[in-house]
């Protein structure tokens, strides 16, 4: 190449960079709208934020407006602050996180506005009517841990637990089955919306099921499986549920997928003593046990119970398979003296005609938010399960009140988790993206009122458009997870695990008996 | 290092045009008979071969693991392997690039005489795409490391400082872009040092890095396992070592990875051992190579002086030579080649491919290069129902009754050959089963996601089928297919899509009535299916030639009358075949709804009888008699459980 071609390149090089920057500068330049043409109607975005109550600390809400222009303007404005304006020339508004930060933060329990214009084709511009949203009071917390994975039928192939800061975009792996060959990771849980105390299920071919505990900095390798796990407030112990799981399938549902407990119960660690115990009302015979709650107490542990009317409990599909019902029931304990008190049902199947499942109740004692489906143990695979909210602060007529909640869809809702001050909640739910589960978070206000759910904001609106991954078992925590990644991995693939003995009182399993486990058991 | 490849592209021309000629040849035979659609295709065999999505989204994920930036760019180039002459220009570039590192190697380290081995590194290449393995990420992180080995060897004549500088900037780029064959950069460069510029204390500090850069890069700085940290890339990392079918060839990828550190090592410790007064390379004071001291002439017998003479008028005339060394090397590339290549392995691809594409007499034409295999004759009896021809030439291939739906022990996970059955059948929920677990093990290839978002589309489930078609969206060669459909479900909020054949298909057959099942025999599915449409010929034809195979001639019979639900002219003649022994066994009529059994198929069992009757009864001493005049019959597949044998 001759010096004067490389001249003549560098310039045009440098022409064309210039160009970029004036482009640049001209979008974020400021638009004169003049006597824009009213549309008379809001414009269609995605994801549909409109009407939400939204958290004074959530990352911004960037979305697509689904309107043909050749230029959009958006401005968002509330009664203090300066508005933030995006101007730009593809429908995708990305919102600059600092001024959105600010404007949030000084119009807590105020209105914010958004205004649409459209550039049509003919130059002129189009006011659509303006978007409201209302910021909350109350933060949500900072982080959410969820898991996501392909909708895997029986064969996965990555999958990961992360962490999601919701004031960012950012997003951190936990662990994922990278750092153990592929193995299944399941049932995250933490302690009081902290991460000091975190447990996640591990199932691997090469290493052996195990659940990684982590205590504040430290992580041990538990040598049994937990199923789903709550932690008893104190964060001495964690209940958790054994679950011998049987998958099936159907022939014309829209979701193919289905499972059942073939057999369960529920058992609890003690972390002083690294003993796993269970009580005779935990793990009667002829019942299933599962989804063990503790309320923020500590005094009650919340779970749910179905009767078993099958014989061969290894055998698939036992008849009658959807007439299985689950109740929910409670039984009170002292950590003290570690005695278990009576049960007592709070909600009967047989009264709601209903499956009652993974009950979850608020750090201030005051909801129990749960699920119920036509049947079975297994809500994100039943079309018809559904958000139901229960007053447990009520006057107490010998029935809990409860009502299904208005955000609810025609779509399977599930894996719901409450913040750290009981206004928020995150959950799980195929209305947009069928069988890809996403997470909402939602406002509860002080009368129990759910608004409007929000989609877990993403940097790209068009985000979820492609993404083959389900988003679920979303946890609220107030901090992120320390230990992660290789320490956590590390821990995985250790030999060093901490044995533990199985109780003799357990429902079906023998004494020192590891439960069984068919291969695709997993949350999705 | 620009300037000493440019030398080595232009000096001895006679080695450019074997170079040339090498390459082209390699070219053309990837590209014809190799075929890297195959490849692409993969046929269920090959489970990593990556997928590639246009999008920051996607590129993403590739940044936060070492070698992530390789695999990404591998990812990318992979997917030109869907059109055979720029996959085989893909594959060829890098087998040449590789080959000129080779080279490049061995004339620095002052070894002219190896530098005919540049070719081995390509041809052990090509053993990998002729026994239709994929390892293009592992053997360009190789190329990746040697480039940047000729790298390192050009700042030799460096002071001491730079050359480690050199050496550390390298190790960082390397470790980052090629993950653990940064191993092989360290190692390779610790042998250069140690034994042709014999500067220990360098090899010793190479040696060191090898532990202490993928530690701090890769567990430290990226966050990976510590397996991952120093394995990645590698033939011996875990995410390639789980493919059960890749761990023969391994041994062919590892020799590649070998090759330069063995031939460096032996041929420096030979120069160490055997030449005493060996100077390290790059010295000032060394002494230029001695040149040949002319020996004393040895009177030697006629037959001696003929071979020097031969051998000084072979050396005199260099276009034989060139001729004879090319020809030499052409012929050995070709035998290792001939002895390599995994012809039945080929058939199962093509098979497979064709039958994705519903190239039927493509498949039934590839089909007997493997007669024997169960995928091949799945696909074939797939090509024999779309060609019209199940009734009637079933038997003329080889048949069991686990080929029909793959239900063999060992077949329960080769989803990826299981799921266009179940779309040909209009069972969408089996399909979109298996097309779910295929996503899980063979990746997310457009050809599951177009499937899937298909099936979706037929159960009007349009949220999840958008998601597909979105993802579809940002591949490379399926994007219009899916922007059209995506168009079409916007104009149509009904979702009906009318003028969609296969859409109208599905919906016409695939089942309404839900029931679950774990699992469930394929007799009940395909009764179900014929309950919900009973004009659905393939679950007809299919629920039959089960019967045949099973032997179930009863139930053969009872659903005799569902003929009528479709055009049949006569009796097809293998069901004849079966209604013919199973009167002969049963001895009494069978109520044919009005049909009669033709006549040639009277003769044919007449004839059949005759011969076994002609060898006394005895089954073993009538067979070759039998197959040769009956093997395509129902009568022999019944008798001795073989069938496609008749010559």
């Amino acid at each position: 190449m001759t010096k004067r071609r490389r001249y003549i390149l560098l310039f045009a090089g440098l022409i064309i960079l210039a160009a970029c920057v004036l482009t640049q500068l001209a979008a974020g330049a400021k638009v004169t709208i003049g006597q824009p043409r009213p549309v008379g109607r809001p414009p269609r975005i995605r994801p549909d934020y409109q009407g939400a109550v939204i958290p004074p600390n959530i990352a911004p809400l960037n979305f697509l407006i689904q309107e043909e222009g050749s230029l959009y303007y958006v401005k968002i404005s509330s009664k203090q602050g300066k508005p933030v304006e995006v101007v730009t020339e593809s429908p995708k508004i990305l919102i600059p996180e600092g001024p959105w930060h600010r404007l949030l933060s000084m119009n807590r329990g105020a209105q914010l506005a958004f205004d649409v214009f459209v550039k049509d084709k003919n130059g002129r511009w189009n006011a659509f009517s303006t978007l409201t949203n209302t910021v909350a009071q109350e933060s949500i917390d900072n982080y959410l841990v969820y898991r996501k994975i392909h909708p895997a039928h029986g064969v996965w192939n990555d999958m990961g637990i992360y962490q999601r800061n919701l004031q960012t975009f950012d997003e951190t792996t936990i662990l994922d089955n990278s750092y153990f060959k592929r193995g299944c990771l399941n049932c995250h849980a933490f302690c009081s919306n902290r991460t000091d105390r975190m447990l996640i299920g591990i199932r691997s071919k090469k290493y052996g099921s195990s659940a990684i505990l982590t205590k504040d900095e430290t992580v041990a390798n538990i040598r049994t499986k937990f199923g789903y796990t709550t932690w008893h407030p104190s964060g001495r112990l964690a209940a958790y549920s054994i679950n011998y799981v049987g998958q099936f399938f159907h022939s014309a549902r829209d979701e193919v997928r289905d499972v059942i407990d073939l057999d369960s119960f529920v058992a609890y660690y003690s972390l002083d003593s690294r003993q796993v115990k269970t009580s005779p009302d935990l793990a009667r015979k002829g019942r299933l046990e599962t989804y063990p709650a503790w309320s923020p107490d500590g005094r009650y542990l919340y779970f749910c119970s179905a009767s078993i009317w099958w014989a061969d409990r290894k055998k698939m599909i036992p008849r009658n398979y959807h007439q299985i019902k689950y109740d929910l029931l409670r039984i009170s304990y002292d950590i003290n003296t570690d005695t278990w008190g009576t049960l007592e049902t709070v909600l009967s199947a047989h009264d709601t005609g209903l499956s009652v499942l993974e009950p979850r109740i608020s750090p201030d004692g005051r909801w129990l938010l749960f699920c119920m489906c036509s049947y079975g143990c297994f809500p994100v695979y039943q079309q018809t399960s559904d958000l139901y909210l229960m007053n447990l602060h009520a006057e107490q007529t010998g029935q809990y009140e409860y009502r299904r909640l208005d955000i609810n869809s025609d779509q399977s809702e599930s894996w719901h988790s409450w913040s750290s001050n009981s206004r928020w909640i995150a959950f799980s739910s195929k209305k947009d993206y069928g069988v890809f589960t996403r997470s909402y978070l939602s406002y509860v206000d002080a009368e129990g009122k759910v608004y409007k759910p929000l989609l877990m904001p993403q940097k790209d609106p068009e985000f979820y458009d492609a993404c083959l991954e389900t988003y679920s078992v979303p946890e609220l925590v107030t901090e992120p997870v320390k230990v992660q990644g290789e320490k956590l991995g590390r821990v995985v693939r250790s030999w060093r695990k901490i044995t533990v003995e199985m109780p003799i009182t357990m429902a079906t399993p023998e004494a020192g008996e590891e439960p069984g486990y068919e291969p695709w058991q997993q949350r999705e | 290092m620009l300037n000493s490849f440019r030398t080595l592209l232009t000096q001895n021309p006679d080695r450019r045009l074997r170079s040339l000629l090498f390459f082209i040849l390699f070219y053309l035979y990837i590209w014809l008979e190799v075929d890297t659609r195959l490849i692409y295709h993969g046929a269920g065999a090959i489970s990593d071969f990556p997928v590639f999505f246009r999008g920051w989204t996607f590129f993403h994920r590739f940044t936060s693991y070492p070698g992530g930036i390789l695999e990404y760019l591998c990812a990318l180039l992979s997917q030109f392997l869907y059109i055979g002459w720029a996959g085989a220009l893909v594959l060829t570039l890098q087998a040449w690039l590789l080959s000129l590192c080779t080279d490049y190697l061995f004339k620095a380290v002052n070894l002219p005489r190896l530098r005919c081995l540049r070719f081995v590194p390509p041809v052990l290449l090509l053993i990998t795409y002729t026994r239709y393995t994929y390892h293009f990420a592992t053997t360009t992180a190789l190329l990746i490391s040697l480039l940047s080995v000729c790298l390192y060897l050009t700042a030799t004549q460096k002071a001491k400082l730079s050359r480690l500088i050199v050496f550390l900037v390298l190790s960082v780029f390397v470790y980052t872009i090629a993950g653990g064959a940064y191993l092989l950069f360290a190692l390779v460069c610790a042998i250069y040092e140690l034994l042709f510029a014999r500067r220990c204390w360098f090899a010793l500090v190479y040696l060191l890095s090898a532990i202490v850069i993928p530690y701090a890069g890769g567990v430290l700085v990226f966050d990976v396992s510590i397996i991952d940290a120093f394995t990645n890339l590698l033939p011996v990392s875990w995410k390639i070592f789980e493919y059960e079918n890749y761990k023969k060839i391994l041994i062919i990828v590892s020799a590649l990875y070998l090759f330069a550190p063995s031939v460096l090592l032996v041929s420096g410790l030979c120069r160490s051992f055997f030449i005493t007064h060996a100077q390290p390379l790059n010295q000032p004071n060394a002494p230029k190579a001695r040149p040949h001291k002319p020996t004393k002439k040895k009177r030697g017998s006629k037959f001696s002086r003929l071979r020097s003479r031969i051998l000084s008028w072979y050396s005199g005339a260099p276009i034989i030579k060139w001729s004879v060394e090319s020809c030499l090397l052409f012929v050995l590339v070709g035998a290792v080649i001939f002895f390599s290549r995994d012809i039945k392995k080929k058939a199962l691809f093509e098979t497979d491919f064709y039958a994705a594409r519903r190239m039927w007499p493509q498949v039934l034409a590839a089909a007997p290069k493997h007669p024997n295999s169960y995928y091949i004759v799945h696909a074939v009896n797939r090509a024999l129902y779309h060609t019209g021809r199940m009734p009637y030439d079933l038997f003329r291939f080889y048949q069991s009754p686990d080929t029909l739906f793959l239900t063999a022990a060992e077949h329960r996970e080769s989803y990826f050959k299981k799921f266009d059955i179940f779309l040909d059948l209009g069972h969408v929920n089996m399909a979109e089963h298996e097309l779910t677990e295929s996503l899980a093990t063979d990746g997310r290839r457009p050809l599951i996601l177009k499937r899937l978002a298909l099936a979706n589309i037929a159960k009007r489930t349009i949220h999840t089928a958008r998601v597909h078609l979105s993802a579809l969206g940002k591949t490379l060669f399926d994007a219009d297919w899916a922007t059209d459909y995506l168009q079409q479900l916007r104009s149509d909020p009904t979702f009906t899509l009318p003028a969609d054949h296969e859409i109208q298909r599905l919906r016409r057959y695939m089942p309404v009535q839900d029931y679950g099942f774990s699992p469930m025999p394929f007799e009940h599915i395909l009764l179900d299916l014929l309950k919900k449409n009973a004009r659905n010929r393939m679950a007809f034809e299919y629920l039959m030639s089960s019967y045949l195979l099973t032997g179930e001639l009863g139930k053969l019979i009872q659903n005799l009358h569902r003929l009528d639900d479709f055009d049949y002219t006569q009796i097809p003649p293998l069901y004849e075949q079966a209604l013919l022994l199973y009167m002969h066994k049963e001895k009494k009529p069978v109520d044919l709804h009005g049909r009669q059994i033709s006549q040639l198929s009277r003769q044919r069992f007449e004839n059949f009888k005759k011969v076994y009757a002609f060898y006394g009864g005895n089954k073993e001493a009538a067979f070759q008699s039998l197959a040769n005049a009956h093997g395509d019959t129902f009568f022999f597949y019944s008798t001795y459980g073989l069938s496609g044998l008749k010559k």
